[in-house]
């Protein structure tokens, strides 16, 4: 584990679909590189549902994993390099 | 029965609290499903909506057979037209800006989205501005009609019904067993309920409305009536003063009963209101009980003004396009396509240019982060 490794967190409370896939890909093919390096990890947090189906299914494809945990205040999708 | 009202009422609030309750477990959004085709080229909702159609035929058509429905076609569909497929076009448009349809609105906004609650006050408006245009497009509608009257396609070939919708629902069955292994869908979110289960469940909905009410799920036309209700306040004279509020197009005697009764959009509490008006609430009120138990009824406000404003508008034109077709996803895609009704055919293919085109929109305008 690389005690340097960046966190983004993505606040996206609120918003609906398909908004939360929309924003998760965009910011998972910017930090894609730093993400392959494992230099980073993306955590999304979501209110929707959906949204925890969705994003996984999406970014799995294209070569990482995801942990989905529940909060007080709706989920957490961490993103990382499988 | 004494009263005609009392069955339609209590099935209409049984099938609303059921359907919103498993639409917001599995996410069961009929935009999603055109949607994400086009957005995401993810295909797995719409493989739910075929299921959920293909049952719904096979319950309509056997209990057409034994003399259980009523009548086939059921009443307020019309003769497909232009019309038709201009309103199915801005509807798919519409839906996909305001992030969800007529009925997955009422899911979402149930469910604490502040979102939705705009896009639902959007939807009243554009369905009660509607009544100002609806002497141009009932013409236009009249006007281009595509058949002289018939509603369904085994009207137009003069067929009965079971020789065309036997062979499609087990094409489309077949299909559903070539797929069966991509029907599920991986989920570690609490209380999911797979989304086949929920189409066969709302397939189920709808064949006990269709029973009990004398017709599958629908409920637009109860969005002009309460946009019509709150324009009264403001506007009382004028409401009055337009035919689209004075009329009454459903006129039908309700299974089990022998009393004929009627409805429209206007603000009066009618035989629309008895059908509608318990599933726009009821289907509310079951989102809301399925997130108050999972602990995750929140309201989140914070959001870009982009996104406000996109809603809104959105919510108005799917309003508005919803009285043009007439009818939405529920009403035509789960009611009028399992029965052939042309013009909820002629609907379900306007959708896809229309939801292409909202989707390109969104991805390019809209969403930013």
């Amino acid at each position: 584990m690389n005690n340097n490794k960046q966190q983004l967190v993505l606040d996206i409370r609120g918003q609906i679909c398909p908004s939360c896939l929309l924003i998760a890909l965009k910011e998972v093919t910017i930090n894609a590189d730093k993400l392959n390096n494992k230099e980073m990890s993306i955590l999304i947090l979501s209110d929707d549902r959906h949204a925890t189906a969705t994003i996984p299914d999406a970014v799995h494809s294209m070569g990482f994993s995801t942990t989905i945990s529940k909060t007080d205040d709706g989920y957490e999708i961490l993103i990382n390099k499988k | 029965m004494s009263n005609p009202y009392l069955l339609i009422i209590v099935t209409s609030s049984m099938c609303g609290l059921i359907a919103g309750f498993v639409m917001h477990r599995s996410s069961f959004c009929v935009t999603g499903m055109f949607r994400d085709m086009f957005l995401f080229k993810n295909y797995y909702m719409m493989r739910m909506l075929i299921l959920l159609i293909v049952v719904s035929m096979a319950i309509f058509e056997v209990g057409t057979i034994f003399g259980l429905l009523s009548a086939n076609p059921f009443p307020l569909l019309g003769p497909p037209s232009l019309a038709t497929i201009l309103g199915g076009v801005l509807f798919g448009f519409a839906m996909v800006l305001a992030g969800g349809c007529v009925v997955g609105t009422l899911y979402k906004m149930g469910s604490g989205s502040v979102l939705s609650v705009i896009a639902f006050i959007g939807l009243l408006a554009g369905s009660a501005f509607y009544a100002e245009i609806h002497h141009l497009w009932s013409a236009l509608a009249k006007s281009t009609s595509f058949t002289s009257g018939q509603i369904t396609l085994p009207q137009l070939f003069n067929t009965p019904s079971y020789l065309l919708t036997f062979p499609i629902a087990i094409v489309a069955g077949l299909y559903l067993f070539k797929v069966k292994d991509k029907l599920t869908r991986p989920s570690s979110v609490d209380g999911y309920i797979q989304p086949w289960k929920v189409a066969i469940i709302l397939a189920l909905l709808g064949s006990v409305s269709y029973l009990f009410v004398g017709m599958p799920l629908g409920i637009t036309t109860s969005y002009a009536k309460l946009g019509a209700s709150v324009e009264m306040i403001f506007a009382r004279e004028h409401v009055f003063s337009l035919p689209y509020f004075t009329g009454l197009p459903l006129s039908y005697i309700p299974p089990f009963t022998d009393t004929l009764i009627t409805g429209g959009a206007g603000p009066k509490l009618d035989a629309v209101a008895a059908i509608q008006y318990p599933l726009v609430l009821f289907i509310t009120l079951g989102a809301t009980l399925s997130a108050v138990i999972l602990k995750e009824f929140k309201i989140h406000y914070r959001l870009p003004l982009k996104q406000y404003v996109t809603v809104l508008v959105g919510g108005f034109f799917l309003g508005l396009a919803a009285r043009m077709v007439p009818g939405c996803n529920i009403w035509h895609l789960w009611g009028g396509v399992p029965i052939l009704s042309m013009q909820s055919l002629i609907y379900a293919i306007a959708l896809l240019p229309g939801t292409w085109l909202g989707s390109k929109f969104l991805a390019k305008y809209i969403i930013t982060h």
